[in-house]
């Protein structure tokens, strides 16, 4: 009895000591391609595990419009001033911010709004303003986007905009009229929430697998051997 | 033993926050596990039906899913143009609806769990005054449908062994008696509330039912798991954004291990319910 109190009690404080390495900085690419073939990239570092396609747009400090679709997610209605006026029903008639995920070395439509996808270390999201289906942002390569030389530990800087790698924001488009922009409130987040960083991922975390992967076989391992137990019991 | 109701109703409360707040596949599976667990010593007879129930309940939002549902990446097939069910055939849309699935089956094992653990007359009996006659005539009325589903199995088999029609369209020579027999069971459940002077006055108990040490701690523990699984940040298991689930954090597994309680106690309980072969 003794033996087996004690068992539990091992695998509860194991369980407890081991944490996720919650503090490692992580790094996401952003890719917007404009309608007139002009590209922005953004490299975003996060502290948490993952954060949503929206919060990655947020993060990146580019000017954006979004609508929320309920458990669909939230739609891009405007994004770094493009289309000029946000459209009414968000969409309009003709061009639209289409999303898109990097998978391997291929861009693939996503098929949640920008709040409800998920993106982790190393993951790239893509928005093309263009017409019709599938459209997906020229080729480019995580590497490219966050590859500039590594700053020296600590320069991921809190309030700090993201740097622009590639093409300017193009600077035909037109501003926004300021009645619309009353009507429609920024939903830009404030500096003090931007956590941006221009080099690539620093020394990538180096998370120790296995131990949650031992917690859940023990766990198992445990459950099993008391149903052992109990199955030779009778009930009342 | 537990015997306390309001000990097992937390305790299920805490199983089912956990099975449907994360619905990580991993976690699902150690509930499963925690749930037949605790079942295994309390369990009175064979309730393969309750078990058969579970399962089929399980595998039908998997069928809904993965016939009804377009999305994901995970293509098993592609089915031409047929309207509802044609198009792509995802595993997303499997995992999907394997884990509402578990999360339906872990439902129907908590409430057989509780319904072997629990003795309606111990529910009653911690009710507040005012909902005591309410509560009786619910347990009363909620105890007549498997009473009269007997019965009716009890009347057919009769038939059966007299050689005569089962089918629906002896129906009319089947409700009959099934009326009378239920009839006579209602003036019997009412002659047997009238001896016990039911509604007469203030009650007591033979029997007053006592917090055991087992009871507190299985409350205890069962609200330390619930305030862990509210408390404990997780990203619920959505395989349409990510198929591989992820493995539960420490924290809820120990959550998950709170809920094995009763069955722990159980196995510790020097009372050996073992049948004797000697």
């Amino acid at each position: 009895m003794w033996l087996g109190a004690a068992a539990v009690a091992a695998l509860i404080a194991a369980c407890l000591s081991i944490r996720p390495a919650h503090a490692a900085i992580h790094h996401a690419a952003l890719v917007i391609q404009h309608a007139s073939g002009s590209v922005i990239t953004r490299c975003v570092a996060f502290a948490e595990d993952q954060i949503s396609g929206l919060q990655l747009v947020e993060r990146s400090g580019v000017q954006y419009e979004a609508q929320d679709f309920g458990s669909i997610g939230s739609a891009m209605c405007q994004l770094d001033r493009e289309p000029s006026t946000v459209p009414a029903g968000c969409f309009g008639a003709g061009p639209y911010w289409q999303y898109f995920h990097r998978r391997g070395s291929a861009w693939q439509t996503s098929a949640l709004g920008a709040s409800s996808s998920l993106l982790r270390d190393g993951d790239m999201d893509g928005w093309h303003f263009a017409a019709g289906t599938n459209q997906a942002p020229g080729n480019i390569a995580f590497s490219s986007v966050c590859a500039a030389p590594a700053p020296p530990a600590g320069t991921a800087t809190q309030a700090a905009p993201a740097a622009n790698h590639a093409t300017p924001i193009p600077t035909a488009t037109p501003a926004p009229s300021p009645s619309l922009e009353a009507l429609v409130p920024s939903t830009s987040p404030p500096p003090k929430a931007v956590l941006t960083s221009t080099g690539p991922p620093t020394q990538p975390p180096q998370a120790t697998a296995l131990g949650p992967w031992l917690a859940l076989g023990s766990t198992a391992i445990l459950l099993l051997t008391l149903g052992a137990v109990n199955l030779r019991r009778r009930g009342p | 033993m537990i015997r306390h109701p309001l000990a097992w109703g937390v305790w299920a409360i805490a199983v089912l926050a956990a099975a449907f707040i994360d619905r990580n596949p991993y976690l699902q599976a150690l509930l499963v596990l925690v749930v037949v667990n605790v079942f295994l010593p309390y369990r009175a007879r064979r309730r393969v039906g309750t078990w058969k129930f579970a399962v089929a309940l399980a595998l039908v939002p998997v069928l809904f899913s993965v016939a009804l549902s377009r999305f994901g990446q995970h293509v098993l097939f592609t089915l031409p143009a047929i309207p509802i069910i044609g198009g792509r055939w995802t595993f997303d849309a499997v995992a999907f609806g394997a884990s509402t699935g578990l999360a339906l089956l872990l439902t129907v094992a908590v409430f057989a769990v509780v319904q072997s653990t629990v003795r309606s007359a111990d529910v009653v009996a911690i009710l507040p005054r005012p909902l005591y006659r309410a509560g009786t005539t619910l347990a009363l009325a909620l105890a007549f449908a498997p009473k009269t589903l007997t019965a009716f199995q009890s009347i057919r088999e009769a038939r059966q062994l007299r050689g005569q029609r089962t089918g629906w369209r002896s129906a009319p020579a089947l409700l009959l008696p099934l009326l009378l027999t239920t009839l006579e069971r209602a003036l019997q459940y009412g002659e047997s509330l009238d001896a016990r002077g039911f509604g007469s006055g203030r009650r007591s108990r033979y029997r007053p039912l006592h917090w055991s040490a087992q009871d507190r701690l299985v409350l205890l523990t069962s609200l330390a798991a619930i305030v862990a699984i509210a408390i404990v940040p997780s990203v619920p298991y959505n395989p349409y954004l990510e198929l591989v689930p992820r493995v539960p954090n420490p924290d809820q597994l120990v959550a998950v291990g709170l809920l094995a309680v009763p069955a722990v106690t159980a196995s510790l309980s020097r009372v050996d319910h073992a049948p004797h072969h000697a």
